[in-house]
Order: structure tokens, then sequence, then C-alpha cells
């Protein structure tokens, strides 16, 4: 029989917090670029002219269709050769994540912006605003509203995404978790821990998001997937 | 900046065996977690459905610890931490396939729960007064009728575990990335290799993804 031990645990609970503070940083980055990329991408998907449409379109399909680690594994070890870059565990991530979670925002953006009813975008037309007044002063107001608790969901989605750095070697949750779990020999104790940490700071963060879709139903604010 | 990089494939394209073996693995590991998955989730969406708490308690504690945890940590577990607890060793693919697995689980037994409930309340009771016992009406009635409503949200599930199986070559596990890092390492080329299996995967991938758009379309239509 096993016995369980934290103790070992306890006694490197600094660096599994430096380790969740770099979780945080990558996760927190990725969102800082991924959300205006995305809305970028979704509206040259929207475009009517092609040479904006279809690049945008190509982008969005191959990061949403193509796994994430095999992403993170040309950003890390192919790209530096291509463009003479020296690439940090951090920088690939950063960029693999904005771009990859990017694609899922657009698709967000695209479903919130083509949610609001036609008639609004004739109607302002019609008052005499430009294209991009409209969308800045109707059409996108009422989507962000819609499209928060996907987003949020999104987000989500990313942050257990960015566990996949630890196999290039950044030092997040979970890497920090292996050099734990070998500094030690208490592989049970620390992974149990580990998932436990992740659990509670997702599962609080859901529950907000599920929270805020409940209140935004109750308002009347339909939402879009 | 130095001169132009000049691609060549060829070291990959004489290594198209290697890739095989790790493509037959990643086909293997995502069968396993397709039927695994689907299935159990089944299981567990039903669970969540049930009125007595002793089975849908488990069941939605099971479903919100699988869902709020990522799949990689869940497979290093499953890899590191599980075998201190048990006599035996576990092998990558038996790691990789419980994570994957349980993970799947956990997010299909959602959308059967939503598809379940998205039935009309009175179809079960139309077949229960016809009858039929709770159990035929779920597999008579309700499931046919959900089941069709759920195969988009399922074959995004589908496209979900495929991208997900690369996640086994952290433990080691012969699949197609996986292969993919040891030929680039033993011919120097991780552009073009990692560039052929993003495109394999795209390719595997991209046709799956238009049928489940398509599929939307034409239920969104049927359902109007």
């Amino acid at each position: 029989m096993h016995v369980w031990n934290f103790a070992p645990v306890w006694a490197n609970a600094d660096l599994l917090a430096l380790g969740l503070l770099n979780t945080l940083k990558v996760t927190g980055a990725a969102l800082a670029f991924g959300v205006p990329l995305g809305l970028v991408l979704a509206l040259m998907r929207l475009s009517p002219r092609r040479l904006l449409a279809w690049p945008a379109g190509a982008v969005i399909e191959v990061f949403r269709t193509t796994p994430p680690l095999v992403q993170l594994f040309w950003f890390f070890f192919a790209l530096p050769i291509l463009i003479h870059v020296e690439m940090t565990p951090y920088v690939a991530a950063v960029l693999t994540f904005s771009i990859q979670s990017a694609a899922f925002f657009a698709e967000v953006f695209r479903g919130g912006i083509v949610s609001v009813e036609r008639g609004q975008w004739e109607a302002a037309r019609a008052l005499g605003m430009a294209p991009p007044q409209v969308m800045r002063r109707v059409v996108l107001p009422q989507a962000v509203k819609r499209m928060i608790p996907a987003f949020l969901e999104r987000a989500i989605e990313l942050m257990k995404t960015t566990t996949l750095v630890a196999i290039v070697s950044y030092a997040d949750l979970l890497f920090q978790t292996n050099e734990v779990a070998q500094k030690t020999f208490r592989p049970l104790e620390v992974f149990t821990v580990t998932a436990l940490i992740y659990f509670t700071v997702i599962f609080a963060a859901s529950q907000l998001v599920h929270g805020l879709e409940r209140r935004l139903a109750a308002s009347g604010e339909g939402m879009t997937r | 900046m130095n001169s132009l990089y000049r691609w060549n494939f060829a070291p990959v394209l004489d290594n198209l065996d290697v890739l095989w073996v790790g493509a037959i693995g990643t086909l293997r590991l995502f069968v396993i977690c397709l039927v695994l998955g689907f299935g159990f989730g089944l299981v567990v969406g039903l669970g969540r459905h049930a009125k007595a708490s002793w089975i849908h308690l488990p069941a939605t504690a099971f479903v919100e610890f699988f869902r709020n945890t990522p799949v990689l940590v869940q497979i290093l577990w499953f890899y590191y931490a599980l075998p201190i607890l048990l006599p035996f060793q576990i092998s990558p693919l038996v790691a990789a396939a419980l994570g994957i697995s349980l993970n799947s689980a956990a997010f299909s037994a959602e959308i059967y729960r939503g598809g379940i409930e998205s039935i009309d309340r009175g179809q079960a009771e139309a077949a229960r007064a016809l009858g039929m016992t709770a159990a035929q009406a779920m597999r008579r009635i309700v499931l046919p009728q959900a089941l069709r409503r759920m195969l988009p949200a399922l074959t995004n599930r589908g496209i979900e575990i495929f991208k997900m199986t690369t996640l086994a070559s952290a433990v080691a596990y012969v699949e197609l990335l996986q292969q993919g890092k040891l030929l680039a390492s033993l011919n120097f080329n991780p552009i073009e290799t990692y560039t052929v299996i993003a495109v394999v995967f795209f390719l595997c991938l991209f046709p799956l993804v238009q049928a489940t758009y398509a599929l939307e379309r034409r239920l969104g239509r049927a359902d109007a």
C-alpha cells in the first residue's frame, strides 16, 4: 500500500506557485494578442473583398484544424531556422497560442457579428454612417455582449492548452510539477496536487462564466457559439 | 539575414515508412479513444440525466473534474502517478488512452445530456403512456431523435480527439508527431518534417471539418 505524503509537495510550493504564475502569464499574453488578432481575422473574413477574406479564412482553417502541439513544435523548432531568430519557449508559446486562439476567437466574433440582424446594419447605413462606423457604433457593441460567454469559454480552453508549453520546457505549472516530482520522487502527490490546482482555477472560472451566461440570458441577450 | 532557406523535402519523403508507423499509432489511439470516450460518455450522460442522486452526483463530479483539468495533466497523471498505486506499470498507450478517453467522455456526456434534454418531454411521456418502460422510451424514442441533433457536436468532438492524440508524444507513445520528432532530430530538418506533419493532420481533418459545417447547415434547415 502506498503511504501518501504531501510534505515534499508543500516544501516545494514556491516552485509550483512560480509555475502557476507563468501559466497565467502565457495565458494572459496569448489573450492580449489573440483577441485583437481574432477581431481582425473575423472582419477580414467577412469582407466582400476576396483578397482579404481568403487569407483570413486560410489562417483560421489551418489553425483550427491542426493540433496545437504540432503548431507549437513548428514555431519552436522550425520557424527560428527559417527566419534566423533566437526562439525562446515563452515567445514560441505566446506566438502559437495567440494565433491559434485568434483563429477560434475569430469564429466567435464572426458568429456574433452575423447574429446582429441585417436590418440594423441597413438602418445605420440609411442614417448616413459609413460601413466602419456601422460596425463600430451599431453592430459590434451588440455583438460583443452576445459573445461574452463563448469568449470566456474559449479563454478557459486557452488556459488548458497552455500546458503544452511544458513539452518545450517553459516553466509553467505542469513543467514545474514534473521537476518537483523528479526531485522528490513523489509523482503521485505532486501530480495530484497540480491536477487539483488546475481544477480549482478552471472550475472557478467556468462557474463565473456560467453565472454570467445566466444573467445575460435573463437580460434577454442570447448567446452565440 | 543569411541567404533564403532552401527547402528540401527529400529526407522526409525518404522516411515515409517511419511516418507511416506513426500514422498507424495515431489511428489506433484515435479509434480507441473515440469508442471508449463516446461509449463511456453516453453512460455518464445518461447518469447525469438520472433522478437518483447517487447516480447523478458522481456523474456530475466526473464531468466537472475532467472538463476542468487539462488533458495533458490527466495523461501525465495516469503515466507517472497512477502506477504508484498499482502493482503494475502503465504503458504510454494505456496512459494516453485513459487520459484522452475520460476527457472526451466528460465532454461528450454533456453533448448527450444536451441532446436528450432538447427532445420535448411530451415524447417520453407519450412513449410511457403507450406502455414502454423508461429505458425503452429512451432507447426507441428519445435517443434516435437526440442523436441526429447531436451529430455536429459529436463530429466536432471527434476532430478534437484526433488533435489530442498528438499529446501522447509527451509520454513517448509512437504516433505521428513522435515519429516526426525522431526524424527531425535524425535529419536536422525540423522545418520540412513538422511542415509535413502539419499538412498530414490538415488533410485528414479538413474534410471532416467541412462535413461538420455541411451537417450543421442541413440540420439547421431541417429544424427551422
